[in-house]
């Protein structure tokens, strides 16, 4: 029987292509892929950590305000860009219900993060993170990563690595307009 | 003709796009085969290793100019028989990242190679020994950094006997018949 070559060629390229698009699919459901369909849209998993302050911060104790919580590393060189811009985002911001929300996600030590976040002028939060809480998010294996929650505590979008500064401006502005704000407490 | 290019432009948007998940979960860092060296009894050899960086990647080198930064350091698994001396490792480029353009982070990209002294007891037996170690290092690309990874390596010495001890005649005295 002969064999069209154009046919074999074919479904080596299907074969191929499926090949590709399991391992692809394998990757996406190790990493962020699984916090993508597992987390967005639904409440953020709930931690207590404790802060460079030493009190301890619990995430939906920040219901009613939009919250950018960035997972970082004082080996981060990405992570450092970012850090100038989260100050000012903070004090322009946080009067209309906004918090940041830092996670430590090093081996360094308490006292080596907190003079890092000294030298960075960090003016919002920083927690000691784990590992437990990033597997809780999907797995932190790319940092700089930074989630936004709405008022209600939803998680609303992810960044991956060093984006733009608009970016985090309109996911800021995102957050702040979807779920119900708390008012103040006197 | 329109079905072969149909395919072909399948195959290539499933290949690119599976490239583009290959990137942060896969190890930056691969050693080749280390070669075979081989040692005397007592006596010192170099071992090298080669390393490889994937490519879009960067590690800090042994030396990184901030405290904040993690160094590529191997560690060496102690062993019985062979003495691990000193470790060599190259000295990084300096280079500026996207991220930082300002700032020079001494990295390792590409290929790099560190040296280890083996030095095996005069009293080990001659024949093939595995020594076991670890590179720790922590990879960075353009826009993103990555955990501090352990890259377990193994290398191989084949241990040869020493040479017999060349032993001289000692000079004769004069000796003298009387």
């Amino acid at each position: 029987m002969k064999r069209n070559p154009l046919i074999l060629f074919f479904i080596a390229a299907i074969v191929a292509a499926m090949l590709f698009a399991g391992i692809r699919a394998a990757r996406n459901n190790r990493a962020n892929g699984h916090a993508k369909r597992q987390l967005m849209g639904n409440l953020a998993p709930d931690f207590e950590l404790p802060a460079l302050d030493g009190k301890n911060l619990k995430l939906s104790d920040l219901r009613g305000k939009a919250v950018l919580l960035n997972f970082w590393a004082t080996y981060c060189g990405p992570c450092k860009i970012e850090m100038p811009w989260f100050v000012e985002l903070q004090k322009e911001y946080g009067p209309q219900g906004f918090q940041i929300v830092g996670v430590a996600m090093d081996d360094a030590s308490t006292e080596d993060i907190a003079k890092f976040a000294r030298e960075m002028g960090v003016n919002y939060p920083i927690l000691i993170g784990n590992e437990s809480v990033g597997q809780s998010f999907g797995g932190v294996s790319v940092l700089p990563t930074t989630f936004f929650l709405d008022r209600d505590g939803r998680l609303i979008a992810r960044e991956f690595g060093l984006r733009s500064r608009s970016n985090f401006v309109d996911d800021i502005k995102k957050a702040l307009s979807q779920g119900k704000a708390v008012p103040a407490q006197k | 003709m329109r079905m072969l290019l149909t395919s072909a432009l399948f195959l290539f948007s499933a290949w690119a796009s599976a490239q583009d998940d290959l990137g942060p979960q896969g190890p930056a860092v691969k050693m080749a085969p280390a070669p075979v060296v081989t040692a005397v009894q007592g006596k010192s050899a170099t071992v090298p290793l080669s390393f490889r960086v994937a490519s879009g990647y960067h590690i800090n080198s042994n030396k990184p100019k901030s405290e904040f930064l993690i160094p590529t350091v191997l560690k060496i698994e102690a062993t019985t028989d062979i003495v691990i001396g000193r470790t060599t490792y190259p000295e990084g480029q300096d280079m500026s990242f996207a991220f930082a353009p300002d700032e020079k982070l001494n990295v390792y990209t590409g290929d790099f190679k560190v040296l280890v002294l083996v030095r095996p007891l005069h009293s080990v037996q001659a024949g093939k020994y595995i020594v076991r170690a670890t590179l720790k290092y922590q990879a960075c690309d353009n826009a993103a950094c990555y955990p501090p990874k352990l890259l377990p390596i193994s290398f191989d010495v084949k241990i040869a006997k020493a040479p017999p001890a060349h032993i001289r005649n000692p000079a004769q005295s004069p000796h003298v018949h009387r």
